[in-house]
């Protein structure tokens, strides 16, 4: 595992060889999305569970196997509160894949996607794989989000769109496995790109930085912080 | 030279390093505090004849590379150069033939005593090892014989080149235990193990030299030799992949304990001014309350208050530590307490939203010591596997965030007005009532449990008080009131004295008195006219 983190923020370059690929998976999105449940979801199978075995669901790892490829997962939860936000950069950087949570009832929290969305391409080019969550499909009679504008955003920015319910267990497995599918796939065009000169990757981004191009004044209120 | 050394001793006492048997050359723990002679003559006049013929065995490979350099030594008292004699004849250039590679590297610099002392213990186990191997080992010793002795000499122009006492070699304690549990562990990787040890040595010379860098370049090169020498472990090594990660961590612990002192907080850097900046802000900050920062941790629970006074206590404490990992060792035990706190007051997995204004609430109370140093100091020399990918680095990326957040915190992310946030901040009142609790939000529980145990002694006692005044006061009045009673009584008693008679009797008194009473005529009788 150590081996293939050795790649860096490349993603497990080297990779070929038979190790595992190592991904780091930032999940963004405001307060009350369903972000720690969809996660809990896919890791524990479990939701709003009394008998949940881990003492924390901010930072947890999940092990595949595709196609005969070994992929490490480390799932980084993010705090979603507004007063959180310009710290975004410190979490994601380095990251190979987001996963921009909204609930589909709430049409703000699909607005923050949007930001989110603006920001990461930003900073982190076209290396990063984007997925678009709608959560809670399940309250699909209180649909502010519609479907058609949503996947038509994600489109427009090379994201892709997933509908999940983390209640019902919907959409959550397949949106893990196109999303590793997706980072194996950057990965190895990476891997390509830069042939063996691979060993430099992930200096160049060690620096820690905040931007903050966001004025905090837009506080929707909407959604309580901590439960 | 020794007078020299002895001054420059500083850390260690001069008389554990000399020679339990006092013959004034160093001793060595590895040799129970014995000098290479001492130790020799003690306990190894059985093997020597074993090294001995190890040693010919190198000698003759030796030689035969000497003379393409028509060396014009003589040879021939190889036989008798066994180590005892090499360690005691250091300043004896003809006797150092054996190790030809390091006399190109080493010609300038004399090592003192207690560098040769090292060697030994190198060479010692070196040779250890290969009297228990078989031939095609031994033939291998040509090969990785300078691989050890390379070593030395970095250590030597290290030494010659230093002019402050504060070098390696006479570094802590601390350091020399690194360094033998750091050779300890490389003879598990045997072959290896040598390759790595070369590889360390040669980087920390070169370290050395680019001291006066700026401490990005030395951290670029520290991240290089960490890719280097993980990349060298497996094509080279084969190393496992599950064993590559102790490999590596020792590999870090073993170079940063060496060059944690002239890397942590750097004077080229403001590391030091930003560390003081920020303990600055967070004493400013002391009246962030848990509800401002919606921490979901209650403290009134004597659990939770229990971790949050570990999770503290583990974030104060990654300043003492070395090694970039141990210091993010103590970060996740600070963040198991708090996901610990969260579970006991919640009940439910910590989530991120629930864990960073915790931890952020954990720094503003603890006020950690050169947060800062510690924050850069990890992110330049930490190997970066372990800080971009792995738990470890989940939480390092959370304090990262707190002390942006710390930083850059203003009235809003409180939900405070400007001016309640800016009065606060100037210190001119503090969001607590004044009369609400006379004990600091954040004295322990015990301290707090004594306050109101003690606030409920004294207006106990305050009651009791009252209701002492209130029972005298009644006593008083009840013998008042008696007194009045009787005082009225006596007054009314003398203002109409009275004799009680039964109401007939005044009359006979009167009557009986006199004697002739039957005398006289019987009273009249009221006669009714009519009319």
């Amino acid at each position: 595992m150590a081996a293939a983190a050795g790649g860096g923020g490349g993603g497990g370059a080297g990779a070929s060889g038979g190790r595992a690929y190592s991904f780091k998976v930032v999940l963004l999105g405001e307060g009350c999305v369903g972000k720690t449940s969809l996660v809990l979801r896919y890791c524990e199978n479990k939701f709003n569970d009394k008998h949940i075995t881990t003492l924390q669901a901010s930072f947890l790892t999940k092990k595949l196997n595709i196609g005969g490829k070994r992929v490490n997962l480390a799932i980084w939860d993010t705090a979603g509160q507004e007063r959180f936000h310009a710290l975004g950069p410190i979490y994601y950087r380095d990251s190979n894949g987001a996963i921009l949570v909204y609930d589909i009832t709430d049409e703000d929290s699909f607005q923050k996607v949007k930001n989110w969305v603006k920001e990461l391409r930003k900073m982190l080019g076209n290396e990063i794989c984007l997925c678009i969550v709608g959560n809670k499909i399940d309250l699909e009679k209180e649909r502010h989000v519609s479907v058609q504008e949503a996947e038509t955003y994600a489109e427009s920015v090379g994201a892709k769109h997933y509908h999940t319910s983390a209640k019902q267990n919907k959409g959550i497995e397949e949106l893990f496995l196109d999303l590793c599918k997706r980072m194996i796939e950057t990965a190895q065009v990476d891997e390509r790109a830069k042939g063996n000169g691979s060993s430099q990757q992930g200096m160049a981004r060690r620096g820690v930085q905040i931007i903050d191009d966001e004025p905090q004044g837009q506080s929707s209120g909407g959604c309580c912080s901590s439960g | 030279m020794s007078l020299k050394s002895e001054r420059r001793g500083i850390h260690v006492d001069q008389s554990e390093l000399l020679c339990k048997k006092g013959c004034g050359y160093y001793g060595n723990s590895a040799w129970q505090g014995f000098c290479s002679k001492c130790w020799r003559e003690e306990y190894q006049k059985a093997r020597q004849r074993q090294i001995q013929e190890d040693w010919e065995l190198a000698e003759r490979l030796q030689r035969e590379e000497e003379e393409a350099f028509a060396s014009s030594q003589s040879s021939q008292g190889a036989q008798s150069l066994t180590f005892s004699k090499f360690e005691g004849k250091k300043t004896n250039e003809k006797s150092r033939k054996v190790t030809t590679v390091k006399k190109f590297f080493s010609a300038s610099s004399r090592g003192g005593p207690k560098k040769v002392a090292q060697e030994k213990t190198l060479k010692q186990g070196q040779l250890g090892r290969e009297r228990n191997t078989d031939n095609l080992l031994r033939d291998l010793k040509e090969i990785f014989a300078p691989a050890w002795e390379l070593a030395s000499p970095s250590e030597e122009i290290q030494e010659a080149k230093a002019a402050s006492p504060s070098i390696n070699r006479q570094a802590s304690l601390e350091t020399d235990r690194v360094s033998k549990e750091f050779i300890e562990f490389l003879k598990t990787f045997h072959k290896t193990g040598q390759e790595i040890y070369k590889q360390t040595k040669m980087f920390l010379e070169a370290m050395h030299q680019k001291r006066e860098f700026s401490i990005e370049e030395q951290s670029e090169c520290t991240q290089d030799f960490y890719q280097h020498v993980a990349e060298r472990l497996q094509t080279r090594g084969k190393v496992p992949p599950e064993k590559m990660e102790k490999a590596m961590d020792q590999i870090e612990k073993y170079i940063m304990t060496r060059l944690y002192k002239h890397v942590f907080c750097p004077e080229t850097t403001d590391d030091e001014k930003k560390d003081l900046a920020v303990q600055k802000r967070i004493r400013a900050l002391h009246w962030v309350t848990p509800q401002m920062l919606c921490v979901p941790v209650n403290e009134e629970i004597p659990e939770v208050s229990d971790m949050v006074v570990k999770a503290i206590t583990d974030i104060i404490e990654m300043d003492s530590k070395r090694v970039p990992r141990d210091k993010l060792a103590c970060i996740t035990k600070c963040s198991k307490h708090i996901f610990n706190a969260i579970k006991i007051t919640k009940n439910e997995p910590a989530s991120a939203d629930d864990f960073l204004p915790t931890l952020i609430y954990i720094v503003l109370k603890g006020n950690p010591p050169r947060l800062q140093s510690n924050i850069q100091y990890i992110t330049r020399f930490c190997n970066p596997s372990r800080l971009m990918t792995g738990e470890d680095g989940y939480y390092f990326t959370n304090l990262c965030c707190a002390v942006a957040f710390i930083e850059k915190l203003d009235a809003q992310s409180l939900n405070l007005s400007q001016e309640d946030f800016d009065r606060y901040m100037s210190g001119q009142s503090s969001p607590k009532k004044p009369e609400s609790e006379p004990w600091a939000p954040d004295a322990c529980l015990g301290v707090q449990q004594m306050y109101k145990n003690l606030d409920l002694l004294s207006q106990l006692n305050e009651r009791q008080e009252r209701l002492m005044s209130q029972a005298k006061k009644l006593e008083k009045d009840l013998i008042d009131w008696t007194d009045g009673i009787a005082k009225e009584v006596q007054d009314i008693v003398e203002k109409y004295p009275l004799e009680i008679k039964p109401p007939s009797q005044p009359l006979a008194a009167i009557d009986s008195e006199n004697v002739e009473n039957d005398k006289l005529p019987p009273p009249l009788q009221p006669q009714v006219y009519a009319g």
